[in-house]
């Protein structure tokens, strides 16, 4: 099992006003899964891509990660196991500015201290597999939306994370731009790769093999997607 | 890692060409500023230490109070410098007794040069400040009267350097010298810059002289090797009582010491280290004019604010425009990096900034030095070969870039991915509450030096409008007029006749601070202990009061009508005030001049002039006396106004005819009555740039921060005029934040600014009362200055189409 939590609640507080996000969730994910989670707006589905992702923490109960607990670890030990562990999609694609396609896939492997060669190595095998080599010396906003996202794919996986989280990964893209993404996740997915998912779309959820559905920061309902492929 | 930050620390750089100008030019300014500071402050403290023993000499000076006067002296009595000798702490003596001007030529020579300083030195000299001769043999150099040494380039006006030694020497047409030596120039920064004649000691009577009652010579001792400062100061003192008692109960028989200092008086000798000489010498008869350690301080004051002021703009400007940054951090955060490397990154990028501007101030520093070295009266040039200025100066920058750095960086590392990655960015950047205290303390710097400004040139221009007591204007000095020899007179004559030619009095003073001559009196036939006064004794002739405007307030000034005047004599009115008589009483009195030796000489009081300033107005007026007699050096010609060239053509006509081959020399009075408060003209020059250099530093910042907000609120500024605001209500809207906090700094600004100028000008005798509008003046600069700085950006934001302003979202 990679993902496990008990009963996580978050719980944001102002003022005056104090939300629920996350209710007494609990949800178990296995190695190799491709879950999608939908739901409205406000349901707690970024929520809990944020604490599934470690880069925010619960307001109480338990997320182990691989068997670990990770919940309450302090930003340094999890900013660790984050960076060996897992890739990020987001829709905004979130790619930095300043740096060209070649030093954004780059870049995760200089956080692990991965060899300069080896770097140059595995950045271009994945640019040349994404079909972005051409474009290895531009920067983001000399790119289309697909094309930056396929970046940000490569940027995610290039570390050979155990778990992608991707945050509405076409919501910025037209269909057949959409469509490219799936494809490349859903071909993780059967090399072993662990996916969850955010998405509106149902047709995107369907490349997963189960939908989680959120309300009010619940499970509703968990279904098993019929497999097509 | 390095690399990659050092990459996107310049790629980001490049793509905010407007912040990136804002700190840099900011911070480049500053450390530019600092730098000339700093070398300037270097060269003060370097002063006198290339003298290898520097540690080991040290300067006796004393204090006294005696006959109601009292002076800080750097001279003592001729005969101190051999009893301190028998001293075990004492390795050897040497003492200067300075001359001033004086003409130098080879006895054949037509032509006399001037040299500017000259003086008679003890034959130790050279042992005692490690100097070598370039010609000649330090043993024997000044051993015999009548010798001198040159410097080189004293020599080099009279003959090659190797044929030096051995030549005569005519001093002031008069006293014949053998040169024995050469010696290369001395150092600027030493307190034997400018002094290119040194006599030797020997052939100067006075130096045997074992009389306590005059002190002339600047006397140095060098310790021993083991010996340490303190334990010379017991028997220092002890020389009053040893000497000084004996030697006044010769003429003031039952003196004790004890009744002595009963009646407040004292005599007290103490030592100052040679090198601190420089720095906090301000006394009577210093070998050279001495630098003050207060101003010191306040440039040094002013060089740390002017780094602070733009290491402050950088941590607003980047904390401000962190928003921008904002998405980055949470990317790389949720791609692993951590705070750290963040930290890192951020100050990598700072010090990239402080390095640029490390160049870029270079650059300016070297293009303002002529500017600077005019304004400080120094020849200072920048180390460009000295490799630890480099190291140094890189260091410099990189604790700059680490300081200013560290506040943004520590900021930005602790912005929350969550919030961050949240459709691109973070809806707004804290730390508002810090950067207002950095704009209150930018501002508060910028009001103070403003208020400095103000009272610094209205101090100078009270002291240059003052009413001295004589007129300085439309007054020709004509300089070493002993040139003239015994047809000084006649010159005086020819002088007189001519047509723009008022009159012209022959002198050996003039009310400028420069050498004085003080001898001891007391009235006749009063016996009592406190009735000695040692005063200004100047020789004048018939129309010295008149040709300077002197103002006679009781009795006569001299006339040719009385043969007697050559024992009459005018005193001040602080003269008459110490002898606690009033002007009237003092008229007919009868004073003895140098009543303690053989020169003693009976005066009758003809006058009393009004008091007239002839030391700076730092100081009060002290007791003088004005009596007939010769050997002047200088001739006062008050002019008429009309054609000053020909005046002046014809006044060395008339030198020419009756001293040929001798060099003429003329000043304006007023010209050498401004060189006194140089120190002060300086500093009010140094001020009111350094003053603008920090209002422009602060005003980058508020510009920068002005422009930042206008941009943050450019939606809300749509909005707003879509609801039908004006531009000026957007304007004002958009300043008013920022005026309250210039407000805030002006208020804690003035009552410092008040505080440390009455103490700069506690330092004057005569000094203005800060005028109330000097405040409100310096405060409404401030504010206007700022108003222009954000109306520019806050306009700028208001005008904009609520269209497009409204389509940035």
């Amino acid at each position: 099992m990679i993902i496990r939590t008990k009963n996580l609640n978050k719980v944001y507080r102002t003022d005056e006003v104090q939300t629920t996000a996350l209710n007494d969730l609990s949800i178990e994910i296995n190695q190799g899964e491709f879950v999608s989670i939908m739901g409205p707006s406000g349901c707690g589905k970024s929520t809990l891509m944020n604490i599934l992702g470690m880069i925010d923490s619960p307001s109480s109960g338990e997320y182990f990660f691989m068997e670990n607990e990770v919940g309450g670890l302090s930003e340094r030990k999890r900013s660790d196991v984050r960076k060996n562990n897992l890739g990020f999609v987001f829709q905004s694609f979130n790619l930095i500015d300043e740096l060209t396609v070649f030093e954004n896939v780059e870049l995760p492997m200089m956080y692990t201290k991965v060899p300069s060669a080896e770097r140059k190595k595995r950045t271009e095998a994945l640019l040349e597999e994404m079909n972005m080599m051409h474009r290895r010396n531009h920067f983001p906003q000399q790119l289309s939306g697909g094309q930056q996202q396929r970046v940000a794919v490569a940027r995610a996986i290039v570390n050979n994370p155990k778990l992608i989280l991707a945050d509405e990964p076409t919501g910025n893209l037209d269909s057949a731009n959409g469509d490219d993404v799936m494809k490349i996740l859903a071909d993780l997915n059967s090399k072993g790769t662990t996916i969850v998912m955010v998405t509106h779309s149902q047709y995107c959820a369907e490349f997963g093999n189960r939908i989680i559905r959120l309300l009010d920061g619940q499970v509703v309902t968990e279904n098993v997607v019929r497999q097509f492929l | 890692m390095f690399n990659n930050n050092l990459k996107v620390g310049w790629r980001n750089l490049k793509r905010q060409p407007f912040l990136t100008f804002l700190n840099t030019f900011g911070l480049a300014i500053g450390m530019a500023g600092g730098l000339l500071i700093s070398l300037f402050i270097y060269d003060e403290f370097s002063f006198d230490q290339m003298f290898p023993d520097a540690d080991r000499i040290h300067r006796i000076n004393v204090d006294i109070k005696f006959g109601g006067q009292d002076g800080e002296y750097a001279v003592v009595a001729s005969p101190l410098a051999e009893i301190v000798l028998d001293y075990s702490q004492v390795e050897m003596t040497t003492r200067f007794r300075t001359q001033g001007s004086m003409l130098i030529k080879k006895p054949d020579a037509a032509l006399n040069v001037k040299e500017l300083q000259t003086t008679f030195v003890d034959s130790s000299f050279f042992e005692m400040f490690g100097l070598e001769l370039l010609e000649g043999d330090t043993k024997t150099a000044l051993r015999n009267p009548n010798s001198l040494i040159l410097t080189k380039t004293a020599a080099e006006k009279h003959f090659k350097i190797n044929e030096a030694v051995g030549q005569n020497m005519t001093l002031n047409n008069s006293e014949a010298y053998i040169v024995t030596g050469v010696i290369d120039d001395l150092p600027e920064n030493s307190f034997l810059r400018n002094h290119s004649v040194f006599m030797a000691m020997s052939g100067y009577e006075d130096s045997r002289s074992t009389e306590w009652g005059s002190n002339n010579y600047n006397t140095f001792i060098k310790l021993t090797p083991t010996a340490d400062i303190e334990s010379f100061q017991e028997p220092l003192q002890a020389i009053f009582s040893k000497y000084l008692v004996p030697y006044a109960q010769r003429f003031m028989p039952g003196l004790t010491e004890e009744a002595f200092k009963a009646s407040g008086n004292y005599v007290n000798y103490s030592t100052m280290p040679l090198t601190d000489i420089h720095l906090h010498s301000s006394r009577i008869a210093d070998i050279s004019p001495n630098s003050n350690i207060q101003n010191v301080y306040i440039l040094s004051f002013i060089a740390f604010f002017l780094i602070l002021l733009a290491s402050v703009n950088f941590m607003n400007l980047s904390t401000a425009h962190s928003l921008k940054r904002a998405k980055e951090v949470g990317i790389r955060k949720t791609l692993g990096s951590n705070k750290f490397s963040l930290i890192k990154q951020f100050l990598t990028e700072a010090g990239l900034i402080s390095f640029l501007s490390l160049l870029l101030a270079l650059v300016v520093a070297f293009l303002a030095m002529p500017f600077f070295n005019e304004l400080s009266g120094k020849e200072l040039s920048i180390p460009f070969f000295n490799p630890i200025f480099w190291l140094l100066l890189v260091s410099v920058a990189a604790v700059l870039g680490l300081f200013s750095g560290s506040y943004p960086a520590f900021f930005m590392s602790k912005f929350a991915p969550v919030k961050t990655l949240k459709g691109g960015g973070q809806s707004s950047v804290g730390g508002g509450g810090i950067r207002n205290m950095l704009v209150v303390f930018q501002f508060a710097i910028s009001v103070f030096l403003i208020v400095s400004t103000l009272v610094v040139f209205q101090q100078l221009n009270y002291i240059q409008s003052k009413d001295l007591g004589f007129t300085k204007e439309q007054i020709l000095i004509v300089d070493d007029v002993y040139g003239a020899g015994n047809q000084v007179q006649t010159f005086k004559q020819k002088v007189q006749q001519l047509a723009l030619v008022k009159s012209a009095s022959l002198s050996s003073f003039l009310p400028t601070p420069s050498s004085r001559s003080d001898d001891g009196y007391k009235i006749q036939g009063v016996n009592e202990q406190d009735n000695n006064l040692q005063m200004q004794s100047w020789r004048v002739d018939h129309d010295y009061v008149s040709t300077l405007n002197f103002e006679i307030i009781e009795g006569r000034d001299f006339d040719q009508k009385y043969g007697t005047d050559t024992s009459s004599i005018i005193l001040n009115e602080s003269a008459i005030a110490v002898m606690e008589k009033s002007a009237k009483e003092a008229l007919g009195m009868k004073v003895v001049r140098n009543f303690q030796n053989e020169e003693e000489e009976v005066l009758t009081v003809i006058g009393v002039v009004k008091n007239f300033h002839y030391e700076s107005l730092k100081d009060d007026i002290g007791a003088l006396s004005l009596s007939l007699g010769d050997g002047a050096a200088k001739m006062s010609v008050k002019l008429n106004g009309g054609n000053l060239s020909n005046t002046i053509s014809s006044i060395e006509k008339a030198w020419n005819e009756v001293a040929p081959g001798q060099p003429f020399n003329y000043y304006f009075m007023d010209d050498s009555f401004n060189e006194t408060y140089q120190a002060e003209e300086r500093l009010g020059r140094i001020f009111i740039i350094f003053t603008f250099l920090s209002i422009l530093i602060a005003c980058l910042g508020l510009f920068g921060l002005a422009a930042f907000n206008a941009e943050k609120r450019t939606k809300e500024i749509g909005i707003r005029k879509v609801l039908g605001a004006s531009v000026t209500q957007i304007t004002y809207g958009l300043s008013v934040d920022f005026l309250k906090l210039v407000g805030i700094a002006i208020f804690i600004a003035l009552p410092l600014g008040w505080y440390a100028m009455n103490s700069w000008l506690e330092d004057f005798s005569y000094r203005i009362e800060i005028p109330w509008w000097t405040y409100v003046l310096a405060a409404f600069l401030a504010v206007m200055i700022s108003i222009i700085t954000v109306s520019f950006q806050s306009i700028k934001a208001a005008i904009v189409n609520p269209i497009d302003s409204l389509k940035t979202e």
